[in-house]
């Protein structure tokens, strides 16, 4: 199954990293096909121009500036989302991937005056985070990153099968319940 | 009263631009004093760096790049972001000004022993408002979780002074406003400005 993963740490000694590789290698090994879209590495530009704002409701000539993304992002059977919860939130170069590359016609389409989901060509869909806080602290603040996974991304690919990966507490977690977290990575993309 | 606004919109003629206006103008008129971060006209870089990363918790070197924001941060007590809602969030670039000027040592501290939790550093800061537009209707905005509303008025609240006052407003379903519907909106954007920054 052609798979994209959407990575966004930058730093390469960071658990994220660890997590990001365990993803890679678990759909490798399971003979998927593996595009490796690492963000930070990759220089992606998040921030919406002007020139975008005005065209951006203008199909197609809105997908001009990003067109290489929308590509991968339709080329894709399946989406595995890593990164980091930074401010309650994604970090700012995935969410400008949002911004910028979930654009009208792409994300959702307008059909009848109705709005259709856009990505139906995923059929799976999972994200692999971590969080600074307590899952009690995310559940009080509303969890926005769970939510914008789970509802928002989740209904622009037709409501596939989803996985929610998260590790709460990373400023208390020991290196037992980290390699804990691998493993649970390793056996949700194993049945992905 | 010291006011800073947080403001992202790429276009001066935007919606967005007339409703920075309104806030500015109603901060100003009660006396308080104002800053401005306009993050689009200032090109504010979004993306914490690998070398930002490693020094994040170090807060002897934390704050190099982006001292005055810290500084803007630290002399406020009264936050306001003007912004417009983007896929349910923030725009990349006041996400990016959240995950790069809100380090540990101003904005919170990091727990000290294990079991302990982040402690608020932004105590400081009595008044919290957002004023947004969203694409989205109300309902699906609700449906979603509101995550940029989430984001800053409980997220960023929990780093403010306890009890912190907050406001909120937003014009939905932008894509079928007309003008008198952005018209009522700003008056609504002054009359909770103004109660806002009384109380």
């Amino acid at each position: 199954m052609k798979t994209l993963v959407l990575y966004a740490h930058p730093c390469p000694d960071s658990f994220n990293a660890a997590v990001h590789e365990t993803v890679v290698q678990t759909l490798l090994a399971r003979g998927w096909d593996v595009d490796d879209c690492d963000l930070n590495a990759e220089n992606f530009a998040p921030v919406l121009t002007e020139p975008e704002r005005r065209s951006y409701h203008d199909v197609p000539a809105n997908i001009t500036p990003v067109q290489g993304y929308v590509d991968r992002l339709q080329a894709a059977e399946a989406l595995v989302m890593v990164f980091p919860v930074w401010n309650f939130g994604y970090p700012a170069i995935l969410k400008g991937f949002l911004d910028r590359v979930f654009l009208p016609d792409v994300s959702f389409k307008l059909h009848n005056g109705g709005v259709r989901p856009g990505l139906t060509n995923i059929k799976r869909l999972a994200a692999c985070t971590t969080y600074g806080g307590t899952r009690f602290r995310a559940w009080m603040n509303g969890d926005p990153p769970r939510k914008c996974v789970t509802r928002a991304v989740r209904y622009a690919c037709g409501w596939p099968k989803t996985s929610y990966l998260a590790l709460y507490d990373m400023n208390n977690n020991g290196s037992e319940r980290l390699g804990q977290h691998l493993s649970r990575v390793k056996r949700a993309m194993q049945d992905l | 009263m010291r006011v800073l606004i947080v403001y992202a919109h790429p276009s001066a003629e935007s919606f967005n631009a007339a409703i920075l206006d309104v806030v500015r103008h109603q901060a100003e008129t009660s006396g308080a004093q104002v800053r401005v971060i306009d993050l689009y006209q200032e090109g504010f870089a979004a993306v914490m760096s690998a070398r930002e990363w490693m020094q994040y918790e170090d807060c002897a070197v934390n704050r190099s790049g982006i001292e005055r924001y810290c500084q803007d941060v630290s002399w406020c007590d009264t936050l306001i972001f003007v912004y417009p809602t983007w896929w349910y969030g923030l725009p990349a670039i006041l996400k990016g000004w959240l995950d790069r000027v809100l380090v540990p040592g101003l904005a919170f501290d990091l727990p000290q022993k294990e079991g302990d939790n982040i402690a608020p550093g932004l105590s400081h800061i009595k008044r919290l408002a957002v004023f947004t537009t969203c694409g989205a209707s109300w309902w699906l905005t609700q449906f979603v979780g509101a995550p940029g509303k989430r984001t800053l008025l409980r997220g960023i609240r929990l780093l403010c002074a306890k009890g912190c006052k907050t406001a909120f407003g937003a014009h939905y379903s932008m894509d079928s406003s007309t003008s008198a519907s952005r018209a009522d909106h700003l008056q609504k954007v002054a009359r909770k400005t103004d109660a806002f920054l009384k109380g």
